[in-house]
């Protein structure tokens, strides 16, 4: 399977794609997203690195499959660093994709970028937790009830690489 | 402690709020370097007047100090905000930072029905003793966030429920 998986630069068009994967209701859970217009706004915001060369999409037979991106910080003080997204679409998970993709993104960051470290601010218990930790991202910040979503609670975690 | 008047920023105060983080020793503790980056903060911070999230203090009609409470549009961080907070240099110690917190807190809390307040400050910035005063807590440590004249900094996060 993952010689047919190939990694490009994102495409603006790409949002897209964004769009129809964070509208399933599963995963709004895990993104800063409640509805259609923050769901719009983030997709925007998002795919809007791809203009730097800051964004990667994986495609796996001519189907995109999945988006990684760096938020590139706007600072020179902070620019060694920066913040980083990723979703692969529901249908293309459990084959490797995403680590395919985060392990591009590290590539990315550290070698185009010259990035020192970059990090995920991820909720608590998001199932990309188990693809972050085998990549040997560190859980360095906690926050409680960080997230507030049906009434309930959830925190948020900061997990940095140092590249 | 100076006699001061907080009121809702104007668009007018941008330029004191430039002028402050012009300064060297104050522009250390935020992530800008240059005037193009104080401009571009200064306007993120200044489009925060809409949503009557952003308090000047004065003393004698004269701007002295400036706070922001940074509400999020997005509906699950709605409960909590981060906010930012300056002095000018020739007032400082005087009670200004305080005052600017406690109307944050009240704001926060009475208008935006914030939950959770939280700030981002440098390590060794005289103002963690300030936040700590106010009843603010560490929570976390980013190693090396900011990387000035190759030296690094961490940042430090704080929080206090309200």
């Amino acid at each position: 399977m993952m010689e047919e998986l190939d990694i490009r630069y994102s495409f603006l068009s790409d949002g897209q794609y964004l769009r129809k994967w964070l509208k399933n209701e599963e995963d709004m859970r895990w993104y800063p997203v409640t509805d259609i217009k923050e769901m719009e706004d983030m997709a925007a915001n998002w795919i809007g690195f791809s203009k730097f060369r800051a964004s990667l999409t994986s495609v796996l037979k001519n189907e995109v499959c999945g988006i990684g991106t760096l938020f590139l910080m706007p600072y020179k003080k902070v620019a060694h660093q920066c913040m980083f997204y990723m979703i692969v679409g529901q249908e293309f998970r459990r084959r490797g994709i995403g680590s395919s993709l985060l392990k591009n993104i590290i590539n990315l960051a550290k070698n185009y970028f010259h990035l020192e470290s970059i990090y995920a601010e991820i909720f608590e218990k998001a199932p990309i937790i188990r693809l972050i930790e085998k990549l040997e991202f560190v859980p360095i910040v906690y926050q409680d009830k960080y997230v507030k979503q049906n009434g309930e609670y959830v925190g948020r975690v900061l997990y940095q690489k140092f590249l | 402690m100076l006699d001061v008047n907080i009121r809702l920023t104007k668009l007018e105060d941008k330029e004191y709020l430039i002028k402050w983080l012009l300064d060297e020793d104050t522009l250390k503790w935020y992530p800008m370097s240059d005037r193009r980056e104080v401009e571009h903060a200064s306007t993120i911070w200044m489009s925060y007047i809409n949503k009557e999230a952003v308090y000047t203090a004065e003393h004698n009609n004269e701007p002295c100090g400036c706070c922001l409470l940074y509400v999020s549009n997005i509906k699950k961080f709605a409960h909590q905000a981060l906010f930012a907070i300056i002095v000018a240099k020739e007032h400082r110690g005087k009670g200004i930072g305080t005052a600017l917190i406690k109307k944050l807190i009240d704001v926060a809390k009475d208008e935006f029905k914030i939950e959770i307040l939280h700030l981002e400050v440098y390590e060794g910035n005289p103002a963690i003793s300030l936040y700590k005063r106010m009843g603010f807590e560490r929570y976390g440590i980013h190693k090396k966030f900011i990387k000035d004249k190759d030296r690094y900094f961490d940042k430090i996060m704080m929080q206090r429920s309200l």
